[in-house]
This record gives C-alpha cells, structure tokens and sequence, in this order.
C-alpha cells in the first residue's frame, strides 16, 4: 500500500527525496529525545554516590558500579513490592477477563427483562473520572476492613465497564445459530461459554488482559490512598515513598530503584509490541 | 417481547438460571464499587463531612458556595485549565506530523521501531517517569541544566520557580504520553485508502493539497476523537503533579484532582472534596456530549 503510494504515478523527485530525508532525520531525532531520560536513567544507576553529586555531572560513569543496586535489595523490600504488584496485576486481569466476557456474552446475546437499562448504567460508570469515585470508595473498602490489605487494589478493579462493552461489541458478531446448534447438541449454558466463546474472542482478550494488566500494574493513585504499610506497597507506590521519604539525596539510589521498576515493563511491552499496538489501535483505549 | 413469564416457562429455565447467576455477582460489584460511590459523592458534596468529625450536617450547597470562594480552589481550576490548553494543542501539533513521517516511512521494520520507541514512555509507570524527571530537571546537577549551561544559558529552577513548574511538567506529560495518540492517529492514517492519494497524484497534486484535501478530512472523525479523550485523560492529570512538585511552589501547580485528593485525604474535609469533585463530573460529562456530538458530524466526512 505504502509502495504504491510514495512511488505514485509521478515518480519520486529531488522535492520528494528531500522531504524523506527531512522527516525521516527528524523522526530519528525525535526518537533519541524519547529515548534519552530512559538511558539517564540507566547510566545514572551505576555511578557511585561521589560521581553522582558532582556539578556538573558526568554523562557516562566513570567507575561504573552495581553498588546502587545492591543497597536497593537489600535494604528496601524490594521484592516485596514486586511481589505485591504481581499478586494484584494478575488477579485483577483473571478478574477482568472472566467478568467481562461473561457479563459481555450475556448483554450480546440473551434477552431478559430490565437488560438495556442495566448496560446503560454499565456504560454510564466508564465516563466518570476516578477522582469522582474515591473518597466513597475509601469510605466502603474501610467498612469493609479492607484498608492496607491487598484485597483493597483487587476487589474495586475485579469488573470493568469498558471490558463489558468491549467484549459485547465483539460477541455480538458471532452468529447466534453457532449457540444455538451446541444447545441442541444438550451442551450447558457455561460450557457453551467457556467452550465457543472465549476461544472466538481470544484476540480482544489478549488486547483487554495486556491493557489491564499494565493499568493495574502503573496504578498509582487508589493504592496511594488505600496502602500506607510499607510492606503492602505496589511499585509506583513505593518508588514514590522510596523517593520522597528516604532517599531524595540519593539519586544513584532513587534510579537504580526507578530502573529496577521500569526495564520489566519494557520487556515485557517489547515482547507483546504487536498484541499491544493493535490493542490500542482497535479500541482506541488510553490509560 | 421479554416478559418474566415467558422466562419463568421450563425450557427457559436453564437459561435464565446461567444469566441471573452470572449477573449477579458482577452487577453487585458495579453497584458496591461505581454505581453507589458516583452517587455518593454527588450526596457527600452537600454534607460537611470528615471521617474524624462524627458530626456531619447537611449543609446545602455552602461547599460549593466556599469552593468558589476558596482561592487555592480557584487557582486549582486555573492550573487545571492551564495545563488543558497548553498540553492539548501541543499534544495533536506533535503527534499528528510524526504520525504522517511514520507513515510515510517505507521500511517496515524501521517505522516498528520507530513507532515503539515514541510508546516505550506510556508503558513505564508514570511515576517512575515523574521520578526520572524530577532527577533531569534538578537545578544544580541536573542533566538538562547541564546542557544548556554548556550553551551558555544560565541555570533556570525548572521545577522550583513558579513560572517554569507548570512548563516543566507539561514537557515531561507530554514525552510520558503522546505514544498513545502517534498510535491511534498512525491507525487512522493506515485506514485511508491509498487509491485516493494515487487518484490526486495523477491529477497533479502537491503534497499539502494531498495533506488538505485527503488526509484531512479522511482523518477528522479520529482527530476529534483523540482530542476529546485528550482533553479527558489531561484534565484528570495527577500522579506527575503530585510526585514532582506536589502543587508547589506557591501552587503553580496545583490541579483539581490533587486540590480533590488532599482536600478528601490530607485535611479530612471529605464533603468539600466531594463537591469539587462533582465540578469535575459536571465538565467531564459536557466534555463526553461533546465528543458525541462531534463524532457525529464528523461521521458524513467518513469515506
């Protein structure tokens, strides 16, 4: 498609070569300024508390060490936030995915009274800011003695409104003849579901679960208002205690943390790269 | 058509048992966690109501009269705005002209990873963007002092004076964030059918006309989109604010979700916040009609 186009009918140019080497120079340059508090970041991890201080600062390390890295593990619980963040961004995501679907196949495909004005008030939940929703829900996760445990961070996220309509926009393209030909066969209304549906929608759920899974994972304001035990903290979390009650002076510390916490994300992205754009691109979801 | 009867008749019932079984757990949840926290905030912002005060009178709309008169509130609203109507035009003028250059390159590899390295920053969590940030803007060893003091330029107090915060923040918001919308626009601009492009060139267009006339208004159902999402994700901006400059200095940088966040959670006026909040429903909601309104009059240009 693309061929077709820049080759075109007229035949590439000197105006034409000269606007591809422009755009192209400044896409590369752009890239490198995305790219250049990451490698800050990265090399500032291994520079010694002196290095680290000095004015003005050096770029590469001069004696690059792991020393930094170390200190984090071992006096942080460090992997105990990790495993936080882990436990939450995988039960939410099971969660997530069970209940959209389920709840998606059924606003797709059955019919019961009282079904439109239920998927209106679905729907109505996803407009609504956060901001809006928070101190009430403080107030209920608090009744429910659920404050500074991780169930808090679960529990709240364990449904989606935006799963729901997601996966009944797909559902709904799946012919009803298929459901109803199982039925004859005698198969049960969970079997049907489990056994037709989550394999036809497997391509949404990949793109729903990744979303979910990275939007729990980077969530930051709800733990900061529902965990305030140290041993609880999921890693935004605590990176930003780490940074702001101990270690503000330390910034070899602060970025060997801030590394630790960032490079799994992007293998992770870089691993699932086209799952996730295509994701993105379908629903246009924003974070 | 739907009737309880014609549900409760035995064929049915295995049916209608899978429905209300798996409703019903989800639709509580909804209920405990979004339905009944939307409802009472809005009932909260008429109460003057504190989880430390187990006295909380009804106090009609005093919370939203105080709000207007409350000068860090106003400020707050200020920023707020500040911060949409900077961010937002600078958002779309970066993000639509690296769309059109990743588009436009040919080699399939280089436009991937070209187009990864834009979206790395929106996978990171957003504090450890803040964090990384904070380090690079620091006045006396920080690497974007250092560079420009190699210019010549002298030091400025990036995140500590209260003309450059709010810029200062906006620049990191917008490398943190505009990997979504390169994304959604490149997405937009793959979907326009290149035979229109090719049709124009035979006609001896040039590139802006090819700009103007084609990918313009092919492009503008998207655009209003990305605009409107914008505006809603940038009005509710937080955790950079927060973790950077914490409001400050003098609150230069104080929004309304941090003015709703501390008022609820550092001083326990927990009716105020609610009522703030309601503010913020109320311009996220006009904000929604508007989108609708404009994705459907833009639809008639949809090809």
């Amino acid at each position: 498609m693309n061929q077709a186009r820049s080759r075109g009918a007229v035949g590439p140019d000197a105006a034409d070569l000269f606007w591809k080497v422009l755009s192209l120079t400044l896409l590369l340059l752009g890239a490198a300024v995305m790219l250049l508090p990451f490698l800050w970041m990265l090399l500032s991890s291994f520079k010694t508390p002196v290095e680290i201080i000095r004015t003005p600062p050096t770029f590469w390390p001069e004696n690059p060490t792991l020393a930094a890295f170390s200190t984090v593990l071992t006096r942080a619980p460090f992997f105990t936030w990790m495993r936080n963040s882990l436990v939450v961004a995988v039960a939410v995501t099971a969660l997530v995915l069970f209940t959209s679907s389920l709840t998606g196949y059924i606003f797709a495909k059955f019919d019961f009274p009282g079904k439109q004005a239920l998927f209106v008030l679905v729907l109505v939940t996803m407009m609504v800011p956060f901001q809006v929703v928070m101190i009430p829900t403080y107030l209920i996760v608090a009744r429910l003695h659920l404050l500074n445990t991780l169930w808090a961070l679960v529990i709240p996220s364990a449904v989606s409104a935006f799963g729901v309509y997601l996966c009944k926009q797909f559902i709904e393209g799946i012919p009803t003849d298929l459901i109803e030909a199982a039925r004859i066969d005698g198969a049960g209304e969970l079997r049907i579901f489990l056994t037709i549906i989550i394999p036809l929608i497997r391509p949404t759920l990949a793109a729903l679960g990744i979303f979910t899974f990275m939007a729990s994972w980077n969530n930051y304001l709800w733990p900061l208002i529902a965990i305030n035990d140290e041993h609880k903290m999921t890693i935004p979390l605590a990176l930003a205690y780490f940074t702001t009650s101990h270690h503000g002076a330390r910034w070899d510390l602060v970025m060997a943390a801030t590394t630790l916490m960032v490079i799994p994300v992007i293998i992770v992205f870089l691993f699932f790269q086209r799952e996730f754009i295509r994701g993105l691109a379908l629903t246009g979801l924003k974070g | 058509m739907t009737s309880w009867k014609r549900w409760l008749r035995p064929a049915n019932r295995s049916r209608a048992l899978f429905v209300a079984g798996a409703l019903t757990p989800v639709m509580l949840l909804f209920f405990v966690f979004f339905i009944l926290p939307i409802t009472a905030s809005v009932v909260l912002a008429f109460y003057r109501y504190s989880p430390l005060d187990p006295d909380s009178p009804f106090i009609g709309v005093r919370n939203f009269l105080n709000l207007v008169s409350d000068p860090v509130f106003r400020k707050a609203v200020r920023n707020t705005f500040y911060f949409v109507l900077a961010a937002v035009p600078v958002n779309l003028l970066i993000t639509l002209p690296i769309a059109i250059g990743l588009d436009g390159v040919r080699r399939r590899w280089l436009r991937d990873s070209l187009r990864a390295v834009y979206f790395l920053p929106t996978v990171a969590p957003i504090v450890a963007a803040a964090v990384i940030w904070a380090y690079l803007y620091q006045p006396v060893n920080g690497l974007l002092n250092a560079f420009i003091g190699h210019l010549g330029i002298p030091r400025i107090l990036w995140l500590t004076s209260a003309k450059w915060a709010m810029p200062s923040v906006i620049v990191m918001s917008l490398w943190q964030d505009i990997g979504y919308n390169i994304v959604i626009f490149l997405a937009g601009l793959e979907a326009i059918p290149s035979v229109f492009y090719e049709a124009a060139k035979i006609d001896g267009a040039g590139r802006w006309h090819l700009f103007r006339n084609i990918t313009f208004p092919l492009l503008s159902r998207t655009s209003s989109f990305v605009l409107v999402m914008t505006m809603i994700s940038y009005l509710q901006v937080f955790a950079q604010m927060q973790v950077m400059t914490n409001g400050g200095p003098h609150d230069s940088t104080r929004v309304l979700a941090l003015f709703i966040y501390d008022s609820a959670f550092r001083y326990n006026q927990m009716g105020y916040a609610s009522a703030a909040a309601v503010i913020l429903l109320g311009v996220t909601l006009l904000l929604t009609l508007l989108a609708l309104w404009l994705t459907r009059r833009m639809s008639q240009w949809e090809y």
